[in-house]
């Protein structure tokens, strides 16, 4: 299956699994209520958030043929985004909004129509910028299904039934953390080397153990609390009560969990991206490729800023929703008038 | 991971500093601070009367070049050294038999040691002999080594056995030259390497005789001999004209066993360290940490024998057209050198470097990426610059770029014929390295026909290789001829794919590489970069595992053998590891190489070549990209600067207007006071109602 069928498949599971999530809350007093105060509190954040989504999905949407192109690229898929840009591509940098080229002042395929300019190949800013928003939503994402369900496996496992394999996991995660995460990261990537699926591998691999640590410590918590004990007492079995009763008391800790460890996955790869393994596409590579045009006089300063903005806004708006997420999930920082 | 955060807050601390302190005890703290800010002010102040020189006052009227190194060479032991840090000093403390002319272009050899340039002489086996003869009366520098000779010695005279020395150990497999392969063309060069090997394992006792009395004993290199004192003849198992160019470089300069024998035996220190040569410099200071310092040589022959005008020895009268319009010929006929001392002062990082230089304290510059824009507009000095009196120097260095194909690839190579030249002439036709130039090296190359660089022989300006212009419409046409319509494979009905084999990671190369591959892209063919570390590219070129790759060669001698070689089917990567990347082999091309290689600069060694280029047109195993450009940055009270483009330090030929560089430098470094001023107003503002107050309270 090639890359733009599988793309396009994994947009329509999303928006089937969107739909069954909103079923799903709607029937749920408790989940609507929460997401409806989050609404009330975040209501900006979520829109931008809702932004970046819609891109990316947008971003994913890829077929072959149509449009008017020429080469290589009339045998690939194209996504709608590519197809909005398509044919602005310049001979090198020109300005935001320029009608001319930035050196030389010849003029452009394309006046006025690169909102925030072109790259030194000639490639619409805007649109690598808005292509970027598919890169960190897909890091973010895969990494966290990566990490999510094997700190949950692990955490639940060795908290609830303790013992030795409480022991080998407390040993792994220790392990784990008291290795350098960026120098554990760089190896990981060398070994396995450069691509989507393995960076998320080695972000996943280097990420799960923070949560991990929160799942075993409240699983462990939970496995004494009175109605465990009473359906033990009842003969339930033990799988049946970590499914009824210990993973449901941990899923606002996972929210929460993934998604400030979002941000932090997204900003991660940008730090890889200025080692030079990063993402192709992605910010950080963008951000990375622009370092020496600051040092350029006149200085080149559309490409650092768009994607720097776009990376930041990102960032923001999911730290705050994931703020006020836990202000909300957790029973501790209940606050009076919700 | 951020579980931690939902913790209550620890309740704050009591705030020691909202604590009201007793009156005195914070008027004592104030009148401490202004106090300190006082002494801060008295240093600012009296800091004004010292300047930012780094070097000795003495010095400024001295004619001493400043220039500067990033690290110190690890060796400079002439057998070994083969970078450009160190032939920058061993270039200047010892002198070769022969040496190139400062100003002609293309490149040329004159005697320097030696009393001519020698005459290649046919032997009926064969075999070519050269006869080299010494100039009478040369002496080495004067060092402490030499006392080994005869007590209270400080120099001896150079004799044609100390050549001889030194090509024995290039031979010496100990000494791990990198250069024994061309050297090889010497009669019985290997072998006298190989017999020294052996006699060392046989003998233990004879590894541990001093080196001299080894090479006697394994009886020396056959084709190497000194039938007097003066005249050394080298002979060739077969003809080899480049071997003259060998004959400039270090690793042919006589050195005295003497050295080799105290410094690495006697004294304990190491030969990598003290050179001790014949050239017009001598090292006075070698502190691999900050500074090396040369200086004059008074035992060099230019300065004994001025009478003698040898042509190493005094400023060229002709060069190049135009040289004499740039002012290169005005010191025509004077002695050399002009300059009494060359400092190479250790800078680690650029932009202080370029710093000082805009400060006066460097004589030249190259141009550092940060500043590039500032220093140089449409291609010109910026008028910033060109008001400071800031020349700027362009040559082209003896170097290519190219992209190459690996000919052993069954798509790409030459297993398939004719549909696979076509192939490659289509890619050749679609490459844009003019603006590859343009956006990567700010315009700084010269586009590349052949693989020969301009300034050497066999390079033609006029000449616009057909394969190698930007025309991808002919490209695409080649694409149908190839039997790969629009790009596509037949056989997958997709466009055909390659890969891009790179040697580099960064984002920064990664552009460079997307440049190419867009353009390929453009008619269709499906070009995928393939970066990976400098290593992994090593171990997928052993392994013969990648299709189009992007390389480079510097020339090490001005000779058009030394960039047709790189063709040449000896030198094929694919049969041990040559630098033949594209694993190029043409019965043909073989043929006209070795007329070429054999062939004095003639015409006809120029017919030879044009065949060489029109095959190489047909057969596209490189597609040529460019001939890099360097730009240096020279002071105005700099003279007689051409830049040589290969790593022989030529400093004995530039000239130093002290006078010129002591005004620039003291107007370029006018303290700027307003600050301290600034400062000290501050710290008495400070300090006097603090004083004031303490003059109340007392009352």
């Amino acid at each position: 299956m090639s890359a733009h069928v599988l793309s396009n498949v994994v947009v329509g599971l999303l928006f089937v699994l969107g739909i069954a999530t909103g079923v799903f809350v709607r029937r749920n007093r408790l989940w609507r209520e929460a997401l409806f105060e989050l609404w009330r509190r975040r209501r900006v954040s979520i829109l931008v958030i809702g932004v970046y989504v819609l891109v990316a999905l947008l971003d994913s949407i890829a077929w072959v043929g149509g449009g008017d192109v020429e080469g290589v690229a009339a045998h690939e898929a194209r996504s709608v985004i590519d197809r909005i840009f398509e044919g602005t591509r310049e001979a090198s940098y020109s300005a935001p909004l320029a009608a001319t080229s930035f050196y030389g002042k010849e003029p452009l395929k394309a006046p006025s129509r690169h909102l925030l300019g072109t790259d030194i190949l000639g490639r619409d800013v805007f649109h690598r910028t808005l292509k970027g928003a598919r890169v960190a939503l897909l890091i973010g994402g895969v990494t966290s299904a990566i990490a999510i369900p094997l700190a949950l496996l692990l955490g639940v496992s060795a908290g609830y039934f303790g013992g030795r394999l409480d022991d080998v996991v407390f040993f792994v995660m220790s392990t784990l953390a008291s290795m350098p995460g960026l120098l554990l990261l760089i190896a990981l990537i060398l070994a396995l080397g450069k691509g989507t699926w393995q960076i998320c591998l080695a972000l996943g691999v280097t990420s799960w153990v923070g949560l991990c640590r929160v799942t075993r410590g409240e699983a462990f918590k939970l496995r004494e609390l009175d109605y465990v004990q009473a359906a033990r007492a009842l003969g339930v079995s033990e799988l049946r009560i970590v499914w009824r009763h210990v993973l449901p008391n941990l899923m606002h800790l996972v929210i929460i969990t993934f998604v400030l460890m979002f941000s932090g996955l997204v900003l991660s790869e940008a730090i890889l991206a200025y080692l030079g393994i990063g993402l192709d596409g992605s910010w950080g590579q963008m951000i990375d490729q622009a370092r020496d045009e600051l040092s350029r006089d006149p200085v080149i300063w559309w490409n650092i800023t768009a994607a720097g903005t776009a990376l930041f806004a990102l960032l923001l708006a999911v730290n705050f929703v994931g703020d006020a997420l836990r202000d909300i999930l957790d029973p501790r920082t209940l606050r009076e008038d919700l | 991971m951020q579980g931690d955060r939902s913790r209550p807050d620890r309740p704050d601390r009591p705030d020691r500093a909202g604590r009201p302190g007793r009156p005195g005890e914070r008027r004592l703290r104030a009148a401490g601070k202004g106090g300190l800010f006082g002494l801060a002010a008295a240093l600012a102040v009296w800091g004004l009367a010292c300047s930012n020189n780094p070097y000795p006052d003495a010095d400024e009227t001295r004619a001493v070049y400043y220039t500067s190194i990033s690290e110190a060479p690890r060796t400079l032991d002439p057998a070994k050294a083969y970078n450009v840090t160190a032939h920058a000093i061993t270039g200047n403390v010892y002198d070769k038999l022969l040496e190139y002319h400062y100003l002609k272009r293309p490149y040329e050899l004159i005697p320097s040691l030696a009393k001519e340039l020698p005459v290649a002489e046919e032997l009926p086996d064969g075999r070519v002999r050269y006869r080299f003869v010494l100039r009478e009366g040369l002496v080495f520098a004067e060092d402490p080594c030499f006392e080994l000779g005869g007590e209270g010695r400080k120099t001896r005279e150079i004799l044609a056995s100390d050549v001889a020395f030194q090509l024995s150990r290039v031979a010496d497999p100990a000494t791990n030259s990198p250069v024994v392969d061309p050297f090889s063309n010497i009669q019985g060069f290997r072998e006298f390497g190989k017999r020294l090997s052996e006699a060392r394992e046989a003998d233990a006792a004879f590894a541990e005789k001093p080196l001299r009395e080894q090479y006697e004993a394994a009886g020396g290199i056959e084709g190497v001999a000194t039938p007097d004192d003066l005249t050394l003849e080298v002979t060739l198992a077969a003809a080899y004209p480049q071997i003259l160019y060998w004959f400039a470089m270090g690793f042919t300069t006589p050195v005295p066993w003497e050295a080799v024998e105290y410094y690495d035996g006697v004294s304990n220190e190491r030969f990598d360290d003290h050179p001790v040569g014949s050239g017009p410099f001598r090292i006075s200071r070698y502190d691999k940490q900050s500074r090396i310092v040369l200086e004059r040589n008074p035992r060099w022959y230019g300065a004994e024998h001025p009478e003698w005008r040898a042509p190493g020895a005094v400023y060229p009268s002709e060069g190049e057209p135009g040289d004499a319009e740039k002012g290169l010929l005005d010191a025509a006929g004077r002695p050399l050198p002009f300059i009494d001392r060359i400092e190479f002062r250790r800078e680690k990082e650029s932009i202080p470097l370029f710093n000082k230089f805009l400060q006066g304290y460097y004589d030249s510059s190259g141009i550092i990426k940060e500043s590039f824009d500032k220093v140089i507009r449409d291609d010109r000095l910026s008028p910033e610059m060109a008001a400071m009196g800031v020349r700027l120097d362009k040559s082209i260095s003896p170097g290519v770029y190219y992209l190459g194909f690996n000919m052993e690839d069954p798509v790409l190579g030459a297993e398939g014929g004719d549909r696979s030249r076509k192939l490659r002439q289509a890619i050749s036709l679609a490459v844009d390295a003019q603006g590859w130039i343009d956006l990567f090296l700010n315009g700084r190359g010269v586009l590349a026909q052949t693989p020969v660089p301009p300034g050497l022989f066999g390079y033609d300006p006029d000449y616009q290789n057909p394969a190698r212009v930007l025309d991808r419409d002919r490209a695409r046409e080649l694409l149908v001829d190839a039997g790969y319509p629009g790009g596509i494979d037949p056989e997958t009905d997709r466009p055909l794919r390659i890969t891009f084999d790179t040697p580099s990671t960064s984002s920064a190369q990664l552009l460079r590489d997307q440049f190419i591959a867009d353009g390929l892209r453009e008619i269709g063919l499906d070009v995928q970069i393939a970066a990976t570390t400098y290593n992994q590219f090593q171990k997928k070129v052993k392994d013969g595992s990648y299709q189009l790759f992007f390389w480079g060669w510097s020339a090490d001698y001005p000779d058009p053998e030394n960039f047709y070689f790189l063709l040449t089917c000896d030198m094929r990567q694919s049969q041990g590891g040559g630098p033949n990347t594209a694993n190029f082999c043409d019965p043909e091309f073989e043929a006209l190489f070795e007329r070429m290689r054999v062939r004095g600069n003639d015409e006809e060694r120029m017919e030879v070549i044009r065949e060489m280029r029109a095959l190489l047109e047909r057969e596209r195993p490189w597609v040529e990209l460019l001939h890099p450009e360097s730009y240096a940055l020279l002071h105005g009270w700099l003279d007689h600067v051409k830049t040589f483009g290969m790593s022989f330090p030529m400093h004995k030929y530039r000239a130093i207007d002290t006078e010129a560089r002591a005004l620039a430098r003291d107007e370029w470094n006018r303290p700027v006071t307003w600050p301290a001023y600034a400062l000290a107003a501050v710290g008495v503002a400070i300090v006097l109602p603090g004083i004031f107050t303490f003059f109340r309270e007392r009352q």
